[in-house]
């Protein structure tokens, strides 16, 4: 996947990615009784750092992410299980969920938050987040750079294999031979 | 009933604090996954003893507290219990076995959590009593066991996994059709409801629709005759610990899937299609041991020997008596032990001789007696030799089918185990008897010594089914009963869900 | 609606099929996003006729709901497909990179040549 090089999309980049998560909070939020939630924001978080990356170029994304997205989505998992578990403390089944209706709250006025909303966290973290790094790896890969930067590889690769470009290379070469 | 999630969290949990905590190998980190291994086995236990102290009786657990057939429930019931300690026993072993096999600065980093979130997979399926529910945890399952087949293999070697894939994602499309069918036909997917609802309908056609559907999926997975292809060319290319875990254990999975659904959740009078299923048991057994016998290498053979083996566990369903559904349970727990300890052993083996290809193999019984015992016993368990534990499954399979009078399905077990017996004798003769390769054979390194002693530990689990058969089969018997008692099952699960579910 | 829906289930299956059987890997993809989209349809059609029923959500519409449970599993399973599609174009991929083929045929052909 190239680059997109156009003036116009550099400066109009910062504003696109704003306005989209600020709709996709907005979709998270508003998932408990009408269309949205979790996955859908954490997809369109997704989507706006692919923008980002497609306009900016794969290997400075990777520099600006302010957390390994891997690590984002074991954080979104992990939310999500103990927002399951905390129940337990109280004796109640496995994912039972509460609910509570606040009024007269200053700025907001009336609220109603429920612990589903937790777990939706948890998916928003997780999708957001293998979906940044799934793109970022097929991006990378078929765009000539290795698939992992040198920071993580050891996190992801065995120390007795290269990337798989470059095993590919020496396997033409050993067939060239 | 809390403690039934358990099974599937602390693999989840385990796999996650790998990638947040420690990302990177190392030895704490192998520390921390073997003391959850482990703890998952220990759990594994204390349910177990729960469940069979209830005589069987189902414990449940309806997750979030939903009504009616909304929520998903989770139910152990003996045979999930039983299963249950077994996947996570293989599971320990296994790691162990993983750690012995590769110094910690060559481990592939995200290997420990690949397996964790494979058992995690596995032990839902054991555990869930929701035909949906059941999808999720085989993809869960699946996922994983794709990602470890491909990760450490060689660029030769990778291609095999595609039909792996191919097939399973065909698998995986089938069950989402049949689950839609269920859903239409019974309107739920709660196991315990379909039972309910299948056995009003009777004799329907769209009943046997359904259920050819399942267990053409689950015959995918579990490897029966026409559907095996996949398996045996793609599981030599793991690495023998993982290799020791998939045979042990993904199959199996199949069968136990089957076991549930013939006996659990459909009506008890499918004569046809048990009759289907007997044949291609036979066909299974028989493919699939000329098949280990036309090949030469550790891997190749034991990965042929274990389809073979489904054949004898699905005949033992299709004869579908009580006793019979007793024998393929007591199979199954002599199956997953046997079948990971000659792993296990060839494991060994390949790292006296440096490679697992019966040319280049040769002298471990004067290197290593005690290897060579180990491996004559399991072997000889494998084939069915009184009084190990292989025999006394197949006798009990060979007597209820004889009870029937099913000579030729008999006849075709009897020659398959023979056949098993001299497959396993070419590898005793290549590997063991014959003087070693030029290379010679590795002095045993404290490695080679760790490996030799859980596959030890392997045989003895597997010596004491052997000759302690009588308890083993009494827990297999209750196991079977509470697994054909429907009506327990459905008032178990419906007492849980309220009133409203129950009609 | 639903003989529609069939159809096209039907539809897709039957292409999905033909594409799986080709050799070339981008048809093989190609054949099994279409097998799990045309499963997830089936699923989907499963809730019965959307005529006369309104969406599944809290809302003031005097209509009865279609029914939700095959929406919410379908979503599961259309996130199950998109993972299994990734690492599929990924092996794919790599399988490319190491055989240099795109050909299934040859892929296997030349292994049996080897031995």
């Amino acid at each position: 996947m190239k680059s997109v090089n156009s003036f116009m999309l550099r400066a109009l980049i910062g504003l696109v990615f704003l306005l989209v998560n600020i709709i996709s909070i907005y979709m998270l939020l508003r998932g408990h009784n009408l269309p949205g939630g979790g996955f859908i924001g954490g997809l369109m978080t997704g989507m706006s750092f692919i923008l980002l990356g497609l306009v900016r170029g794969w290997s400075e994304l990777q520099r600006e992410l302010p957390l390994p997205p891997l690590r984002m989505a074991a954080f979104g998992v992990l939310l999500a299980i103990l927002s399951g578990l905390a129940p337990l403390l109280w004796g109640q089944a496995f994912l039972t969920q509460f609910n509570f209706h606040w009024t007269g709250l200053p700025l907001l006025g009336e609220l109603h938050v429920g612990t589903p909303l937790l777990f939706d966290c948890g998916v928003f973290f997780l999708v957001g987040g293998i979906t940044v790094k799934l793109v970022i790896v097929l991006a990378r890969s078929t765009s000539g750079l290795p698939a992992f930067t040198p920071g993580e590889t050891p996190y992801y690769a065995s120390t007795l294999e290269g990337g798989i470009e470059e095993t590919a290379n020496e396997e033409g070469d050993a067939h060239a031979n | 009933m809390n403690s039934l999630i358990w099974p599937f969290l602390l693999p989840i949990l385990t796999a996650l604090a790998c990638s947040l905590a420690f990302g990177l190998p190392g030895v704490g980190r192998r520390v921390f996954v073997a003391l959850s291994a482990a703890a998952q086995f220990v759990l594994a236990l204390f349910l177990a003893v729960r469940t069979f102290q209830g005589e069987g009786v189902p414990l449940v657990l309806n997750i979030g507290g939903w009504s009616a057939s909304l929520g998903i429930v989770l139910v152990l019931d003996g045979l999930a219990a039983i299963m249950l300690c077994l996947a996570t026993f293989i599971s320990l072993i296994c790691i162990l076995f993983s750690y012995a096999e590769t110094p910690v600065r060559f481990e592939q980093p995200l290997r420990l959590p690949l397996m964790q979130l494979l058992v995690a997979g596995i032990n839902l399926t054991f555990l869930t009593g929701d035909l949906f529910n059941l999808f999720v945890a085989f993809e869960i399952m699946l996922v994983a066991s794709y990602a470890l087949l491909t990760l450490e293999a060689n660029d030769q070697d990778i291609k095999e996994a595609f039909p792996y894939l191919a097939v399973n994602i065909f698998g995986s499309a089938l069950f989402l059709s049949a689950a839609g069918l269920a859903y239409a036909l019974f309107g739920t997917l709660n196991m315990a409801h379909i039972a309910v609802r299948a056995a009003e309908m009777g004799d329907a056609f769209s009943v046997k629709l359904v259920v050819v559907l399942l267990l053409v999926v689950f015959g995918i997975k579990a490897g029966i005759f026409p559907l095996y292809y996949w398996l045996p060319n793609s599981y030599p290319i793991l690495s023998f610990s993982l290799g020791a875990f998939y045979s042990g254990l993904l199959t199996k999975v199949g069968v136990y899937v089957i076991l549930r659904m013939l006996c659990t959740v459909f009506p008890h009078t499918l004569d046809g299609i048990y009759g289907m299923l007997s044949w291609l048991a036979g066909l299974t057994m028989l493919l699939a041991v000329l098949g280990a016998l036309s090949r030469d290498f550790i891997r190749g053979i034991l990965s042929f020997h274990i389809v073979s083996q489904i054949g004898y566990m699905v005949l033992a369903i299709a004869f579908f008596t009580p006793l019979a559904i007793a024998a393929c349970i007591f199979y199954v727990i002599h199956h997953i032990i046997v079948k990971s300890s000659l792993y296990l052993i060839g494991g060994t083996g390949l790292f006296y001789n440096r490679s697992d290809s019966l040319a280049r193999m040769g002298g471990l019984a004067a290197a290593s007696p005690w290897l060579a015992a180990l491996f004559l016993l399991q072997a000889l368990s494998l084939a069915g030799i009184p009084p190990l534990s292989g025999f006394w499954g197949k006798y009990l399979i060979f007597a209820t089918g004889l009870e029937g009078g099913r000579y030729w399905l008999v006849g075709a077990a009897v020659l398959a185990s023979i056949l098993t017996l001299i497959s396993m004798l070419k590898i005793w003769l290549a590997a063991f008897w014959q003087p070693a390769p030029e290379g010679g054979v590795s002095k045993p390194t404290p490695p080679i010594r760790a490996m030799t002693v859980l596959a030890g530990v392997m045989t003895c689990v597997s010596l004491g089914i052997g000759f302690g058969a009588e308890p083993v089969f009494r827990l297999s018997r209750v196991a079977a009963e509470s697994l054909m008692n429907q009506s327990q099952y459905q008032e178990a699960v419906f007492s849980r869900l309220g009133k409203e579910a129950g009609q | 609606m639903q003989i529609e829906t069939a159809l096209l289930v039907a539809f897709l299956f039957g292409i999905a099929t033909y594409l799986i059987l080709q050799k070339s890997f981008v048809r093989i993809l190609f054949g099994f996003v279409a097998l799990t989209n045309a499963a997830n349809l089936f699923m989907l059609a499963m809730s019965g006729s959307p005529e006369g029923r309104s969406a599944p959500i809290i809302n003031d519409s005097p209509l009865p709901s279609v029914d939700p449970l095959p929406q919410a599993l379908v979503l599961t399973a259309i996130v199950i497909g998109f993972g299994l599609t990734v690492y599929l174009i990924m092996l794919l991929y790599r399988i490319f990179l190491d055989a240099r083929t795109t050909d299934s045929e040859s892929l296997f052909k030349s292994e049996a040549g080897d031995e």
